[in-house]
Parts: structure tokens; sequence; C-alpha cells
């Protein structure tokens, strides 16, 4: 039995015209210690969802159970759920130590348990010096721990952060996202992280449940999710994806074309008669020709240089490609304009 | 180098403005002052101040509005940082009506009121259907009245109350607040107490201190419900004498600014934690 457990989970908000149905159908089995991650473009019901964990919405339909006990009604006072907020939310009135000690003081904990248990967490979240400071004396990192310590001091059952780093910039919040993780693997806590930052859910999840439209689209593992997406909104969500157009040739041999040029995709006849594009990431295209892959070629349209990659636009026939070199110092830059012949693994091909 | 920087922050005319506003402000404060120090003649003198301090009816009426005014603002916190509070929760789309209620009083008269009052509460309240008299007409006897004024008082310091406590919750974003809160186990009261309160404290001060300033003041409601308070004593003794009222006036004039100095004393450090959220 999974500890905590979502079953048909689903919840509209409103009633009459303007009804918003925010999840539906959500089923999710989360074992204990695991590091889940909720990920989705904005609207898709990720917050909703998090939110009836933590007890602040409930569900229109389905229950949710954590530890054997049906908690769907539960008051969020009554969970034993820690939770971060985007916007931190710490209490400005208290100090970094009353913040991480609030949730034990109204568990009326004993003073010295809960100044051990602050010390405990300062150190947890590298914060020792700065018990005495009050939240606005801090960086918006630094308030980011101190919301972690002050969620994880009353020993929640499962840790739920919406967000976490979107407030904060681009370097802090790699570092953070890590700490986060060392933090969690080092407790075993079981954790939902919710995020519409794809590298962000890649880099820290035990699994990621992709969501579109209140729709679980996929759940996996990080590996899984970009490797192997079931959907044509997970192909294109998680990462960078070419959607080639093809036009088949022999279905049994699985041959294809694009544009004028006749590729491979391998053993793929029952996929052949529904689909009718093939996906490439652009890191397992390659420059130049190669006997046994897939050869191609076209003309470059587009020079994007990002630092450690390049990425080139190319026109195969009418058809649009996007591929990604990598920079190298001897390399010879393609410019706009010029024929670019690339080549790709058959067992890079995915059809969608 | 630095003074021109500091010329080009200052331009010419916000400084115009700005000496003109003082100006504005000062005037008639200076006036006053200058006057009142004139009773005798060819002479400064603080003999107006003597005259009215030695006055029993300044200190009664006086302490009767202090107490009013305590009154008023402890039942309008009372009322309205639950009622704010539940708004911003829970029924934001409330928020606008609310907010054009708490305006009446400013385009209702307090003349309309205080008959309003009058004319509701000058007769007994009887049990439904009986003659049996269960109270008297609030009217008629001084508690009544008080709570009368108090009401009163509540409706005339509901724009600034409301205002200050709404914008006091605003900008500690209550609402994810609570959540925080009631995620690590605390009760409503807990919340309230620990919480809400704690950080509305600038935001209820300086409510408390308009109320306070309007209380004391207010002249309409105490003269038409008969009651002896300062306003009208105010009012009363500029009909009668000259250079009393002046000084009176002065005074008021420096407590409000005492009380105001206080506030910014008080949450100098509370505001810059709000402000930095
Ligand atoms: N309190 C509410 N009342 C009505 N509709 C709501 C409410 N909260 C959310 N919704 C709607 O439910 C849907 C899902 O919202 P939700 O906040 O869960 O999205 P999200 O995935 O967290 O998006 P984001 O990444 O922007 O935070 C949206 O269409 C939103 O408009
Ligand atoms: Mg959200």
């Amino acid at each position: 039995m999974a500890y905590l457990k979502l079953s048909n989970i689903s919840k509209v908000y409103g009633s009459g015209k303007d009804q918003t149905l925010a999840v539906q159908d959500f089923n999710l089995d989360v074992q204990q210690g695991e590091f889940i991650s909720f990920l989705g473009p904005s609207g898709c019901g990720k917050t909703t969802t998090l939110r009836m964990v933590g007890g602040f919405e409930i569900p229109t339909t389905g229950s949710i159970t954590l530890d054997s006990n049906d908690i769907t009604n539960k008051a969020p006072n009554q969970r034993n759920v820690g939770m971060v907020f985007q916007s931190y939310a710490l209490f400005p009135n208290m100090t970094v130590a009353g913040n991480i000690g609030f949730g034990l003081q109204v568990r009326k904990e004993k003073r010295d348990a809960i100044k051990q248990r602050v010390e405990e967490m300062l150190e947890l979240i590298q914060l020792k010096q700065y018990g005495d400071r009050y939240p606005y004396q801090l960086s918006g990192g630094q308030q980011q721990r101190v919301a972690l310590a002050r969620a994880l001091a009353i020993r929640p059952q499962v840790l739920l952060l919406d967000e976490p780093l979107s407030a904060l910039d681009a370097k802090i919040r790699v570092d953070l996202r890590q700490e986060i993780r060392r933090i969690q693997q080092r407790l075993g806590i079981t954790t939902i992280y919710v995020t519409h930052d794809q590298e962000e859910a890649l880099s820290i999840s035990d699994r990621i449940v992709v969501m579109s439209h209140g729709l679980m689209e996929q759940t996996g593992t990080p590996f899984d999710i970009y490797n192997y997406p079931t959907t044509d909104f997970v192909a294109k969500f998680v990462g960078q994806i070419n959607l080639i157009r093809i036009d088949v040739v022999d279905m049994t041999k699985g041959l294809v074309k694009v544009g004028s040029q006749t590729i491979t995709v391998g053993d793929k006849e029952k996929q052949l008669r529904s689909m009718k594009h093939l996906a490439i990431r652009p890191e397992e295209i390659t420059a130049g020709h190669k006997e046994g892959n897939n050869n191609l070629h076209g003309k470059v349209y587009n020079v994007n240089y990002l630092g450690a990659i390049i990425r080139l636009g190319v026109d195969v026939d009418g058809v649009r490609v996007s591929i990604d070199v990598f920079n190298q110092r001897n390399m010879k830059i393609p410019k706009e304009g010029d024929v670019f012949e690339f080549n790709f693994p058959v067992e890079a091909c995915w059809l969608l | 180098m630095n003074l021109s920087l500091r010329l080009r922050k200052f331009p010419l005319w916000s400084s115009v403005w700005f000496v003109i506003g003082i100006l504005y402000f000062f005037m008639p404060l200076y006036a006053t002052l200058d006057f009142s120090l004139r009773m005798e003649r060819d002479k400064i003198s603080l003999k107006a101040y003597q005259v009215a301090f030695s006055d029993g009816r300044f200190l009664d009426t006086f302490l009767t509005s202090n107490i009013l005014a305590v009154a008023t603002i402890i039942a309008s916190v009372i009322l309205i940082v639950p009622t704010a509070y539940w708004i911003r929760l829970r029924v934001p789309e409330a928020r606008r009506i609310v907010e054009f209620i708490t305006l009446m009083p400013f385009v209702i008269p307090a003349i309309i009121l205080v008959f309003g009052l009058i004319r509701v509460y000058s007769t007994p309240f009887k049990i439904p259907f009986t003659d049996i008299v269960f109270l008297e007409a609030l009217t008629t006897f001084e508690i009544g009245t008080d709570v009368l004024m108090v009401a009163g008082y509540m409706v005339l310091a509901l724009p600034y109350m409301y205002r200050s406590v709404d914008t006091g919750m605003r900008t500690v974003d209550v609402r994810t607040l609570t959540e925080a809160a009631q995620s690590l186990g605390a009760s409503w009261v807990t919340i309230m107490w620990r919480v809400i309160l704690p950080n509305l404290r600038s935001a209820l001060l300086s409510g408390a201190l308009l109320t306070f300033a309007i209380v004391v003041g207010e002249v309409v409601l105490a003269s038409f419900l008969g009651v002896d308070a300062f306003g009208p004593y105010l009012f009363l003794l500029g009909q009668h004498r000259a250079y009393e009222p002046a000084a009176l006036s002065f005074i008021a004039f420096l407590l409000t600014w005492g009380a105001m100095g206080i506030i910014q004393l008080v949450t100098g450090e509370q505001g810059q934690a709000a402000g930095a959220h």
C-alpha cells in the first residue's frame, strides 16, 4: 500500500456557467521517502493538486490517504504536512528561530526541545548564525531556506513545495534545488514538488508527473520522461524536440520520406499506421555523413549561438529541423544559406 | 557635483510647491499660536492657557472624549479586523462592496446619522406584539447614550480604520501567512493572536490615531445626543471667548503630533519589516 495515495481526484472551481475543471482523473501512489515533481505549464492544475494534499482545497471527487488514514476532508492544521510557498511566507514579526519554532510551540512542545530542534534545523540549512535575524534581514534564498526549515521542524509526514525557487535568480535556483534534494534524501521525507521548470524537475526528482489541462499526461522517472515520452505533449514539453513531418514509403520496411529524401525509422509498422511525425531530440543529431545512420541534408536558415551549443535551423526540402551542435574551438560555424549535412541513429527515431 | 546632483533631484518647481505647501500648513498654526499668546495686552504670555486649564469643564470633557475614543477604537478593531480578514481570505469578490460601504460616511453627513440614531433609539424596546419593555430608550440614560455615541463614532471612523487595516493586510499577504500557519498546525485563535494582529500593529496604530483625532474633535454627534464631550465644549468656548479656544486648539494639535511621533517610534522597526516584505 502506497504511503500517500490520491485516488480519482478531481477538482471543480466555481459553479454554473463559470466552472473551471482544474484537475480530473488524478491517480497517484507515492512511496515513503519518494521525491515526486508535478511538472506542467501554467494553469494545468499543479498547485490545485498540491493544495488538496495540504488541505487548503477539498477535492470535488476522490480521496486522499496518508499512511492508511483518510485525510480527504481534514483541516490543514489537523494534517501533519509541511508546506513551502513561492513567496516564502515567513512571519515578519518573528525571528528566524521564532519562525522555525512556531509549529513546535503550537504543538506545545517543551522549551528545551524546541530550542534544540531549532538549532538542528538551522544547522541543516546552514544558517547557524542567523537565528536572531528577522526575515527582512535575509536574502530571498536564505528566506526560502528558513521556510524549508520551518516546514520540516514539525517532522511532517509529507513535504509540499509550490514553485519554491521561482522568485530567485538563476544561480541560486540551481544551488538551492540541490540543497533541497540533499536535505530531502538525508531526512528521507516524502516530498511533492511543484514546478514548471523541466530542468528542475528532471534534476532532482525520483519520479515526475507531467500534467496538462488538469490531466496527468505521464508519470515516470526523469529518464523515462525524457527518453520515452508516451504522449505528444510530454515529448514537446520536456526538453527540446524536432517534430518532422514524414510521408510513409514502405510500412513494413519502415521507410519514410522527409521532403524528397528517404530514411528508415526501424521496425515500427503499427505506429506508422497512425502517426505522421518523426520526433528527434536535437542532441541525437550529428553533423556530417555517417554510414549506417539516417543521413539528411538541407539549407541552414538560422544560426543561434547559445554558448556551449549552437542551435541550427535547417530546411530539408521545406521541412524545418532544429539541430544542436557542440561549440568546439576549431569548428567552422555554419552560416545562413550553407548546405548542411547531418545524421542520426535509427534508434533515436520516435513516431508521434 | 554633489550639489548639482541634489539640485537635479529637487527641481525648482518642486521646491516652490514644497515651500507653498509648508506655508499653507504652518501659517494658520503660527497665527493660532501667536494669537493664543496675546491675551494680555502688549505682552506675550501664557494667560490664555492658564485660564483654559483652570476651567474644570475642560478636563471633564477632554476625559469623556478620550474614554469615548478608546471605546470606539476597541470596538472598531473587534468589528473590522475579523471582517477585513475574512473578506481577504474567503470572499475577495465582496471587497468592492465593503469598500463602498466604508466610504458612506463621506457621503452621508453626520447630522443625518445622528437624526437617524435618535429617531430609532429614542423609543423603548418592546418585545414584539406586547407592551413589555425590556430596554428603555437608549437616549434616555447615560450608558445608552454612550453606546449610541460609540456606535456613531464607529461609523464615522470606518473609512479610516477599514482602509488602514485592509492596506496592512495587503502588505503582509495575510492569506499566505494564514496558510503557512495552518500547515504548521495553528488554530484560528493562534493565527489571529500570533500572526495576524502582530503584523497589523502599525496599521492598527495609524487607524487608531485617526479615529482618536476624529472622536476628540467631533461636534455634531455629541451636541445632538447631549453628551458633554470635548468637541462641543471647544465649540461653545469659541463662541464666547477669543483667546482660550486658540490655546486649546494649539494644545490639541500638539497632542496629535505627539501621538503620531509615538507611533513612528513604536512602529519604526515594524514598518521597515513590512516595507522590506
Ligand atoms: N480559487 C480558484 N477559483 C477558480 N479557479 C481557480 C482557482 N484556483 C485555480 N483556479 C483555476 O484552476 C486551474 C488550475 O490552476 P492551478 O493554480 O492549479 O494551476 P498551476 O498548474 O499551479 O499553474 P501555475 O504554474 O500558473 O501556478 C486554472 O485554470 C485556474 O484558473
Ligand atoms: Mg501554481
